[in-house]
């Protein structure tokens, strides 16, 4: 039983391998604040950042300098442009609605 | 060009260091090559009780591909300068992206972020050592491919190569992350590329699915060591079961993980339970719930029994809260779930299912690690002290009551002496349990540091003396760790070193490995 539902489950893709093998790289500061930040900062463990204007040198500085417990970031992470991207739109944001 | 970096490899004179770091840009691209002080900035942010100044890095290089770490290790070996290798650099606790030693140039392989190859029938994975978890569950969601893989709780910013390099953990029933590797791609120091196991033959299309190859088997000796530079790394993922059900059992009394311990055993030998069951401590939970320490305990000293005891009644946590899943069918996971509520009832647990967890943050995060999806919800436990001081302290136990109880005495003991909560978990293995504590200090107060230090001084040296050694260790005591182990396995390790890297350029000092 538990065989043919896995095999059900895996039917649609069976055939498949997948091979990949492009360098992933950010689609925009949107998608590392979805990916990285919005874990911590959206979810009680960070300060919630949104809708507080915070300057755009000061975000930067600390994501590549990390604060407290929070972790530094490198450039071989997150390069200077899509970080600066990241800093705009945290700046700019609305506030984060509560739940 | 002179070099601006202030921070040099041992026994190496700027002139040559210059000489290296322009050979080294030529290699990658001079963007590639980072040197100044600012720059470096994010590798020298560590979590660990001593000054950054003893982990400070010279250089970080980040090479994008075999051919030119081959080069890099050329380099390295004319110039005698050592190399450290990193993958996602997200060891925090255990020295987060720093070097073991100060002076080391960081080889940073971050940018080696490739998936190489997913297998859905035989549910296997190649992966470069830049590849995150996050980016490994995206591509399966956008693959459509019904397979989970287990992951460390830094789950969204690490990544399963250095991960499993270091021998890490995590919450699937393929929580013990080296078993369900299989094969490795290395780059040795002389330039070599040694693939292990069955990618050793060339033509070989079974390399991630057989382990073992012919004659010794070799990838061991790649984890938590220094002979080699992991580039590929193979995995197994595990087909989404049809039904999961993850659940989290919480018993009221801190001697209680005598008999939960006994209880789970069985179930877990017999995989009746198949993955890596986590026991852990109110105040473990307690920060990722959130609950503030300052609501219950104010001042100096370790939190009191009596304000632990508060924290239980007022949150609906455990003393220990024991967390769990069925992975199967609907009919064997019901089928086992009256076994788990019979063992829950026979040892006055309390059950908390899927439905009943909700509003905690806490039981949300553990379900979700249960079945790979990442987060960061344990990064909670930082906002219990504050201050952003952490150094895991985490022996090896059996799986039997008595010896859970007593580490846990031991260990709470130790740390309270130097004003220290304990804030720990037993990580299930089969037969073993990774006993995992959080060395939980203000790292802005140097007072704080200094305690830390000397407290996971004690700890250690007071288990090694039971006999209890360290599943793993962070750089700053590396060699204390390593010299627990005693001298013959030292002395093949530095024999291998020698045989293997005979110009010390490859991480030395690693797990106290150097010539
Ligand atoms: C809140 C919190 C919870 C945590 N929970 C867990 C957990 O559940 N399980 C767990 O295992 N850990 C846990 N950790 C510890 C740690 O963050 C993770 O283990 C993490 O996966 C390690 O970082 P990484 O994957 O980026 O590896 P890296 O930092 O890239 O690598 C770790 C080390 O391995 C060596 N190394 C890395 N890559 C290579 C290579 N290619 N070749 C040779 N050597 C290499 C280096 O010495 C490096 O320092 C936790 C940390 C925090 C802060």
């Amino acid at each position: 039983m538990y065989a043919r539902r896995l095999a059900v489950c895996l039917g649609s893709v069976a055939t498949l391998v997948v091979a990949g093998g492009a360098q992933a790289a950010w689609r925009d500061g949107g998608e590392v604040y979805d990916k990285v930040c919005r874990y911590c900062h959206e979810a009680n463990v960070g300060p919630v950042l949104k809708g507080r204007a915070l300057p755009t040198e000061y975000i930067q500085r600390v994501v590549r300098m990390g604060n407290r417990a929070m972790p530094a970031f490198r450039p071989s992470e997150i390069d200077d442009a899509t970080l600066a991207d990241v800093a705009r739109r945290v700046s700019g944001s609305a506030a984060v609605a509560q739940e | 060009m002179v070099s601006k970096s202030k921070v040099l490899p041992k026994g190496i004179s700027a002139a040559e260091f210059d000489k290296a770091v322009r050979e080294l840009r030529a290699i990658v691209g001079d963007e590639h090559v980072l040197v100044d002080e600012e720059k470096l900035a994010p590798y020298r942010k560590i979590m660990m009780p001593v000054s950054e100044a003893q982990h400070e890095l010279s250089a970080s290089v980040m090479p994008d591909g075999v051919e030119q770490i081959q080069r890099v290790m050329k380099v390295a070996n004319k110039y005698r300068v050592p190399v450290y290798p990193i993958s996602t650099g997200k060891n925090l606790g255990y020295g987060s992206a720093a070097p073991v030693q100060r002076g080391q140039i960081v080889m940073d392989l971050r940018r080696m972020n490739r998936i190489i190859e997913v297998d859905a029938e035989l549910c296997t994975a190649l992966v470069e050592p830049g590849v995150t978890y996050q980016q490994l569950y995206d591509y399966l969601q956008e693959h459509k491919l019904p397979l989970w893989f287990s992951c460390p709780a830094p789950s969204a910013i690490a990544g399963p190569v250095g991960n499993m390099v270091d021998r890490g953990v995590g919450y699937t029933p393929y929580g013990e992350h080296f078993m369900f590797s299989c094969g490795m791609e290395v780059v040795l120091a002389d330039g070599q590329v040694l693939r292990t196991g069955m990618g050793a033959m060339e033509n070989s299309n079974t390399w991630q699915v057989f382990k073992w190859g012919y004659g010794p088997t070799l990838d061991g000796i790649f984890t938590q060591s220094n002979f080699g530079v992991v580039t590929k790394m193979g995995m197994w993922l595990m087909p989404a079961p049809p039904d999961f059900r993850p659940f989290c059992i919480q018993y009221p009394n801190e001697t209680d993980i005598t008999k939960i311990v006994e209880a789970l055993r069985p179930l877990r030998i017999a995989m009746v339970i198949p993955n890596a069951v986590v026991i852990a401590h109110t105040l473990w939970e307690a920060p990722c719930t959130p609950v503030k320490r300052a609501d219950y305990h104010t001042g100096p000293g370790a939190i009191s029994d009596e304000a632990v005891k508060k924290i239980q009644a007022d949150h609906n946590i455990g003393a220990w809260n024991v967390y769990a899943g069925l992975y199967g069918t609907k009919e064997t996971n019901d089928a086992n779930w009256k076994i788990i509520e019979a063992v829950a009832a026979g040892t006055g647990g309390k059950i908390i299912t899927q439905e009943a967890s909700k509003g905690s943050k806490a039981l949300e995060y553990r379900f979700d690690l249960m079945k790979g999806k990442p987060n960061l919800g344990e990064f909670g436990l930082y906002n219990w002290r504050g201050g952003g001081g952490s150094i895991w302290f985490a022996p090896v136990s059996q799986a039997k009551g008595a010896e859970t109880l007593k580490q846990m005495q031991m260990a709470k003991t130790i740390l309270a002496k130097y004003g220290f909560d304990y804030v720990g978990e037993f990580i299930v293995g089969w037969r073993d349990m990774h006993h995992v504590i959080d060395l939980l200090y203000d790292r802005s107060k140097p007072e704080e540091m200094e305690k830390a230090y000397a407290c996971y001084d004690e700890l250690l040296h007071t288990f090694a003396k039971e006999g209890y050694g360290m599943y793993r260790a962070n750089t700053a005591f590396a060699e204390k760790v390593a010299a627990t182990y005693g001298p013959v396995k030292r002395d093949v390790e530095k024999r291998l070193k020698k045989a293997l890297d005979p110009n010390n350029i490859i991480a030395p000092g690693r797990c106290g490995i150097s010539l």
